[in-house]
């Protein structure tokens, strides 16, 4: 076991006044001191094995950092039992006591010690460091006067040097461009390897799902799920509401609607493959647009439309008349559902027009110009926008 | 608390210790063109105007006075020093208590020896000066180190207690920066404690450390060693010191993280 938390609980007392002097305490010793108690993490049980890669999810405000201040050490359980086995190195911030005044050689001496080589070990590593993070002509050069890109290559590389048995990271990985994440997705694939025991805190799921063997997913310091990440995440992004999928209300006149209104567009709703409402999806699952209508004369085989944008990015649109379907008669309130099996989105925050046109599309009578949104996450390593349903073959050699 | 375990594992951060406390000192004197020249003007220029001040016109009749004047305040900047910069070790360096973690004493530790190291090098003057002035110290010199082990003990009792208050009570700083000021001139540095009429003379020794400046003074200065009394009040009273110090460090030390 390298990693054992027991019946974890961390309250954080907030005064509604703070009194941060001596002055302010003697005056304030009348009146009684009132405190809004927090409680951060509620009884959070779990052990990890040695080796294994453990990812934490969950909104901000979960807990999720603080759980991971509390195994390093650094805040204190109010109730419950941490127990670390081996070396403990946690990647909370990057470049933790770095002078900007100091030579880079100096700073690398003073944050590895920090990270706890010892002063052999850093002798010998020391090049390799700096080289890593390409400062070899700036080794004698003070870090103020680096770029911070160059900073957080340093702080990344010096950090690196460290043999940990258990890592302990936290969104170290959101700085940098995209190479740089790419070599610190190398290292951690690396360490990984070696058999180290990681927790990683993230909300780059796509992070998560590559590399954890295991997550667990927090939610108002609760520990709601912890085993298979694929489910997890599952969870994370389709929380369970409460009920069932209801009419919103009336959308408010503006600049986005137009038409006649002869059918009225009342609301819209996106529905996950657990018929809840919902707007995050995962790449891949059933998606389902719920577009509500009123309609005050009787109407036959009216045309629905609807339009994906990614930024400005028309994506795709569609119509039943252009699907060949046809909501035959239609008069008062209702629905229509546009049902998509697997979603071919990728990632990124998608926006929504719909609308809805007489039979010969000469008369728009409602249109909903890009009033709704819904978030997709990636569950695949693919890059862009959608994904096509394709694979790979070389030719036969030979 | 100073258990032999926790003595031992500080043992094993002594490299953090050293590393934080010597950048911390090269820091302190990397930009100015001067050096570690500067640090020494500062003692000098003091001494210079305290000398002209009390020598001549306040007419105090003390042996190898500069000497005397030099070392009080060498010995006296070394507890301003020391835990003036400590006062703010923990506030001041929130990325070490938040997101790392090592003992917290350790960031005291480390202020209280840059402190030292500043100290070391005034005593390069004081020994120049000695020379210059051809006072030959006797035997009773082998007192001193052990004196001094003791003051930087009482400085790093204070500093404990000190930067932790100061966490939760800011002001303390303030509070403590006129408790030195006052303390500068309660404390025999400028003068002999023979101005004193004799029967309340105790009553200002009873200060641990204008005794200890004392002591170091007569063993270096004035061939006199330490009464076996007084040595003995000292060690009780850095003792005293040193613990409740770190109690009152260790008590405030859970919350660090959460409070600053």
């Amino acid at each position: 076991m390298a990693v054992q938390v027991e019946h974890l609980w961390k309250t954080f007392q907030i005064p509604h006044e703070k009194r941060t002097t001596l002055f302010e305490n003697l005056v304030g010793m009348m009146k009684p001191r009132r405190y809004e108690t927090f409680t951060v993490l509620k009884d959070v049980s779990f052990e990890v094995d040695e080796g294994e890669c453990i990812g934490i999810i969950g909104d901000n405000g979960s807990g999720k950092s603080t759980l991971l201040k509390i195994i390093a050490n650094i805040l204190r359980p109010t109730k419950g039992m941490v127990r670390v086995k081996g070396k403990m190195t946690p990647f909370l911030e990057l470049g933790v006591g770095f002078q900007p005044d100091l030579t880079v050689k100096e700073n690398v001496g003073v944050y590895a010690t920090i990270m706890g080589l010892s002063r052999k070990e850093i002798l010998e590593r020391m090049d390799d460091a700096i080289d890593f993070a390409g400062l070899r002509k700036f080794e004698d050069t003070k870090l103020k006067n680096l770029s911070s890109g160059m900073q957080v290559r340093l702080a990344f590389s010096t950090a690196i040097q460290t043999d940990p048995d258990v890592l302990l990271v936290d969104e170290a990985l959101a700085v940098g461009d995209m190479e740089f994440q790419q070599k610190c997705f190398e290292v951690f694939s690396r360490y990984k390897k070696e058999g180290v025991t990681i927790l990683f805190v993230s909300h780059d799921l796509g992070a998560v799902r590559r590399f954890c063997d295991k997550t667990m997913l927090l939610r108002n310091g609760e520990q709601e799920f912890f085993c298979d990440t694929t489910q997890a995440i599952d969870k994370y992004i389709y929380k369970s509401n409460e009920g069932d999928v209801k009419e919103s209300q009336t959308i408010e006149d503006d600049k986005s609607r137009r038409g006649n209104r002869r059918i009225e567009i009342t609301g819209l709703k996106f529905m996950d493959k657990y018929g809840k409402e919902n707007d995050n999806f995962i790449h891949g699952d059933p998606f389902t647009v719920r577009i509500f209508y009123e309609s005050h004369e009787k109407e036959i085989s009216p045309v629905f439309g609807i339009i994906f944008y990614y930024q400005d990015t028309y994506c795709y649109g569609t119509t039943t008349e252009f699907k060949g379907y046809d909501p035959g008669l239609i008069y008062g309130r209702g629905y229509v559902d546009f049902i998509v099996d697997r979603l071919p989105l990728i990632e990124g925050k998608f926006d929504l027009a719909v609308a809805v046109s007489s039979p010969d599309n000469k008369t728009l009578y409602d249109w909903h110009d890009r009033l709704y949104s819904f978030n997709v996450h990636n569950s695949t390593r693919d890059l862009g926008i959608f994904s096509m349903d394709s694979v790979w073959r070389a030719s036969d050699k030979g | 608390m100073l258990t032999s375990s926790h003595l031992h594992e500080l043992w094993s951060y002594r490299d953090l210790i050293i590393r934080l406390a010597w950048s911390d000192f090269k820091l302190r004197y990397k930009n100015s063109a001067l050096g570690f020249f500067w640090s020494l003007l500062e003692p000098l220029l003091m001494l210079l105007i305290l000398y002209v001040v009390f020598s001549n016109l306040m007419r105090v009749q003390v042996e190898h006075y500069q000497l005397f004047l030099l070392l009080g305040i060498i010995l006296w900047n070394f507890l301003d020093r020391g835990t003036s910069m400590s006062i703010s070790g923990i506030i001041g360096k929130p990325s070490l208590v938040q997101k790392v973690y090592f003992p917290r004493d350790i960031l005291i530790l480390s202020t209280c020896t840059t402190a030292l190291m500043m100290t070391l090098l005034e005593f390069v003057v004081f020994i120049i000066f000695m020379a210059f002035f051809e006072v030959v110290p006797g035997m009773t010199v082998a007192y001193f180190p052990l004196l001094f082990i003791f003051e930087f003990l009482i400085i790093l009792g204070l500093s404990m207690a000190l930067s932790a208050l100061n966490v939760y009570f800011r002001d303390v700083q303030f509070i403590w920066r006129l408790i030195v000021q006052v303390g500068f001139f309660a404390t025999p540095i400028l003068y002999p404690i023979t101005i004193f009429p004799e029967k309340i003379r105790w009553i200002v020794m009873l200060n641990p450390v204008a005794l200890i400046i004392t002591m170091m003074r007569d063993s270096i200065l004035y061939k006199t060693s330490p009464e076996p009394f007084n040595l003995a009040y000292i060690a009780l009273s850095t003792l005293i010191l040193l613990l409740s110090g770190y109690f009152i460090f260790d008590r405030l030390e859970p919350k660090f993280a959460e409070s600053i």
